[in-house]
C-alpha cells in the first residue's frame, strides 16, 4: 500500500498527538497561506471624489492614508479624542471610564506602561508591518513563547496539580515520553505504519532526535534539554552537575498541564513575533502623523443616509452640537456591535447580516511591579504563565526593559464568561483578584504590586466588545453580505476580515474596501 | 450526527428533573454571566445593552431567546462554548420570570435542541491575539 503524505500525517496525528502531526506536516513542506501584503495600486482617476471615514482606527485610518494619496478628498469621524481605535497603550495619565461609570486613571511610573489593545504582531502580517516600516515605527521582539516561563494547573489531579512546572521541562517531557512510546512500538513493527525498512528506521531517528531518547534503549530519561537539579558549570563543583529527573506521563496527563504545550503556535503566534517600541499605539500615532489633519476628533455619528448619489453622516461634536458631512462614499469602521445601535440607511437584508456577528468579552490588567523578581529570581525574560485559574487565561511578562528596576506584568488576558465575570468587579478588587493568582506562581508577587490599570473591551463605550466573533453558520450565512457595499456604505474593519481582532484584519479589510471604491470611481 | 441525535433524545428524556436544576441556579448564573452588561436590574445601559426587563423578546418566542444565548447576536457573545445546557436554560428561565417579566421557562431539552442546530463550536485556546 503506497502511503500518503496525508494518511502518513493522520497516522502520527492518532499516535502522537498534532505535536508530531504539526512537525511532520512542516517537514513535508507543507505551506499556509499568508495574508495580503501591499496596499492596493489605486491609479487612475479619483481626485476630488469625496469619501467620508467612519472611526480613526487602523481601519479607518489605512483608508484615509491610501485614498488621500491617491488624490480623494477624505474626512474621518472620530468618537474618541484620540486617534488609534483599540490600537491603545495605557501610561501615566491615561484616563478610562467604562460603561459602568468606573474612572481609572492610570498611574504607572515613566515609561512603564500596558497594552490593553493589541500587544504583538505576527512575522507574517506583512500588511502591518508594511505600514510600521514606513512610518519608522521602532520595533522589537516580543517573547511570545518562552521554555524557561511557567505552568500552573490547578484542576487536574496528582503530583502536578496545583504545582508551578516549567514550561519547557514539560514540553521536553511530554515530547520524550511520547516519542518513546512510539519508538519502541515502530521498532518492533507494531505501529503498522506502511512505511519501508529505510522510511521505518529515519522514522525512529526522528522520533529519538525529538524525543531526545537512548539511541539504543530507546529510553527517555534525565537529558539536558530538560535541564538539571544541579547546573553544570566550572571546576569539579558543580561540574558536570546533576540532571534533573524528568515527571512521568501519568503525571503529567493527570495535571492537564500538558494543554499548555504547543510545539508550534497556531500561524499567527509563531516566532518571530514583534511589538511598538514604548507602546503599541506609536503605531497607531504613525498613521496619525499621516491623516490627523483629516480626522475631526471627539465626533460622535447620530445617523447615517444616503441615496443613489452621496451619503450624508449626521453627527454631533463635544459640545453636543450637531453637523453633518457629505461625501459620494461612506468606509465604516464602526464595529458592528456599535453600528447595530445607529441610526443607519442600510436595507433589512443587511441589517439582519450586520446583528449575526457576535462579539468577544474581553479583560486584561497591567500590574506594575516594584522589582522584576521573575527576571531576577525566576530567570524568565518575557513570555507568558500558562494557567487554568478561571479567570485568569494567561499571564505575561514584559518583553522590554529587561534588567531595568520596575516593570508591569499582563495579569490576566482573559475571554468569554471569565472576562465577563472578572468585569463584574471594582478595578481595585480586579486588580486583587489578578494578584491573588499571580501569588500561587510567584511567591514575590502581591509584596511587588504597587499599582494596576484594568480594561474591559465589552464595556468600553465605542467597542462593546474585544473583536468579531463568527459561528461557522454566520460566517456562511452573513459575513459575505457584509463584505459587499450596501449603497455608498462600505464597511471595514477587523470584523471583515478571518484575522478577527488582528491589526492585519483592520488594514486588509480597509484596504479592500478602497480598492471596490476606487474600481466604481473609475468604472463611472 | 448519530451521537448528537442520542443526546438530544436522552435530553429531552430528562427533561423533567431538568427544570429544577434550572430553576435552582438562575439568578446566580444570571449575575455571573450576563449582570455586566444586562446589570443586576435587568435595565442594560442605554446606547450599549439593551433591558431585559419588560422586553417583548426576552419574554416571547423561547427558541428565539435561546438560539440568542447560544449563538451570539448583535455583538452579544455566544454562550454555547462557555455554558452548558442546565446554565444556559437557567439564565433564560430566570430573565423570563424576573423583574416582572412572565414567561415559561426554558428547560435544559430545549437548549439542547436548539444547540444541535448550529455547528459545533471548539473550545477556545488559552491565547487570541
Amino acid at each position: 500500500m503506497a502511503l500518503s503524505r496525508r494518511t502518513f500525517i493522520e497516522h502520527l496525528a492518532v499516535v502522537g498527538g498534532m505535536t508530531l502531526a504539526v512537525a511532520g506536516m512542516e517537514a513535508l513542506g507543507f505551506g499556509f497561506a499568508s495574508a495580503q501584503t501591499l496596499p492596493p495600486n489605486l491609479t487612475g482617476k479619483g481626485k476630488g471624489t469625496r469619501v467620508v471615514i467612519l472611526g480613526a482606527g487602523l481601519a479607518g485610518m489605512t483608508a484615509a492614508y491610501e485614498l488621500t494619496k491617491a488624490g480623494y478628498d477624505c474626512q474621518v469621524i472620530e468618537a474618541r479624542s484620540f486617534a488609534g481605535g483599540r490600537c491603545q497603550t495605557a501610561r501615566k495619565g491615561f484616563t478610562h471610564t467604562d460603561l459602568i461609570g468606573r474612572t481609572q486613571v492610570c498611574d504607572f511610573d515613566e515609561g512603564l506602561y500596558i497594552n490593553h489593545g493589541p500587544w504583538r504582531i505576527p512575522y507574517n502580517h506583512r500588511s502591518t508591518l508594511h505600514y510600521t516600516k514606513l512610518f519608522g515605527v521602532a520595533l522589537e521582539p516580543f517573547i511570545n513563547d518562552n521554555d524557561a516561563s511557567y505552568v500552573y494547573y490547578e484542576k487536574g489531579s496528582g503530583p502536578l496539580a496545583g504545582k508551578r512546572v516549567r514550561k519547557g521541562q514539560l514540553a521536553n517531557d511530554m515530547r520524550g515520553h511520547a516519542a518513546e512510546l512510539m519508538a519502541k512500538a515502530a521498532a518492533k513493527g507494531g505501529l503498522d505504519l506502511p512505511l519501508s525498512k529505510d522510511d521505518r528506521d529515519r522514522f525512529i531517528s526522528y522520533l529519538i532526535s525529538q524525543g531526545r531518547l537512548s539511541p539504543g534503549t530507546l529510553d527517555y530519561g534525565p537529558n539536558e534539554g530538560r535541564g538539571w537539579d544541579v547546573q553544570h558549570g566550572a571546576g569539579v563543583t558543580p561540574g558536570a552537575g546533576k540532571l534533573s529527573q524528568p515527571y512521568s506521563l501519568s503525571d503529567i496527563l493527570g495535571s492537564k498541564a500538558w494543554e499548555a504545550v504547543e510545539p508550534l503556535g497556531e500561524h499567527e503566534q509563531q516566532i518571530t513575533m514583534l511589538q511598538a517600541v514604548g507602546g503599541m499605539d506609536h503605531v497607531a500615532k504613525g498613521f496619525e502623523k499621516q491623516v490627523g489633519h483629516l480626522i475631526r476628533y471627539d465626533t460622535e455619528v447620530q445617523k447615517i443616509v444616503q441615496d443613489d448619489r452621496g451619503v450624508e453622516v449626521l453627527f454631533t461634536d463635544k459640545d453636543g452640537k450637531a453637523g453633518s458631512i457629505k461625501a459620494d462614499y461612506c468606509v465604516c469602521t464602526i464595529p458592528l456591535s456599535v453600528l447595530k445601535g445607529l441610526d443607519l440607511a442600510v436595507s433589512a437584508p443587511f441589517k439582519d447580516a450586520m446583528a449575526d456577528a457576535a462579539y468577544a468579552p474581553v479583560n486584561k490588567i497591567g500590574l506594575q511591579m516594584k522589582r522584576r523578581f521573575w527576571e531576577e529570581d525566576h530567570a524568565i525574560y518575557g513570555g507568558h504563565i500558562y494557567t487554568d485559574i478561571p479567570g485568569v487565561g494567561s499571564m505575561s511578562l514584559p518583553s522590554t526593559g529587561w534588567q531595568g528596576q520596575k516593570g508591569v506584568i499582563l495579569g490576566y488576558y482573559a475571554f468569554g464568561s471569565d472576562a465577563v465575570r472578572i468585569s463584574m468587579k471594582s478595578p481595585a478588587d480586579r486588580a486583587a483578584f489578578a494578584v491573588a493568582a499571580g501569588q500561587k506562581v510567584f511567591p514575590e508577587y502581591a509584596e511587588n504590586f504597587e499599582t494596576a490599570f484594568s480594561f474591559s473591551w465589552h464595556l468600553a463605550k465605542y467597542n462593546l466588545g474585544g473583536w468579531a466573533e463568527w459561528s461557522e453558520d454566520a460566517r456562511a450565512r452573513s459575513y459575505a453580505k457584509l463584505c459587499e457595499p450596501d449603497g455608498r456604505i462600505y464597511l471595514a474593519g477587523e470584523h471583515l476580515s478571518y484575522l478577527s481582532g488582528w491589526q492585519a484584519g483592520a488594514i486588509e479589510s480597509a484596504w479592500q474596501q478602497i480598492a471596490r471604491i476606487h474600481a466604481r470611481v473609475n468604472a463611472a | 450526527m448519530t451521537l448528537r441525535l442520542t443526546a438530544v433524545a436522552l435530553a429531552l428524556a430528562l427533561a423533567a428533573p431538568a427544570i429544577t436544576v434550572a430553576e435552582v441556579g438562575g439568578e446566580a448564573q444570571f449575575l455571573e454571566t450576563c449582570a455586566a452588561c444586562h446589570q443586576p436590574s435587568g435595565q442594560g445601559i442605554k446606547g450599549a445593552f439593551p433591558a431585559l426587563a419588560g422586553d417583548a423578546f426576552v419574554v416571547g418566542d423561547p427558541q428565539a431567546v435561546t438560539a440568542t444565548v447560544l449563538n451570539g447576536r448583535g455583538g452579544m457573545p455566544a454562550w454555547k462554548v462557555d455554558l452548558n445546557d442546565s446554565q444556559i436554560a437557567a439564565a433564560i428561565t430566570y430573565i423570563r420570570s424576573a423583574w416582572g417579566n412572565k414567561a415559561s421557562p426554558v428547560t435544559e431539552a430545549m437548549v439542547a435542541a436548539e444547540r444541535a442546530k448550529s455547528a459545533p463550536t471548539t473550545a477556545r485556546g488559552a491565547q487570541a491575539h
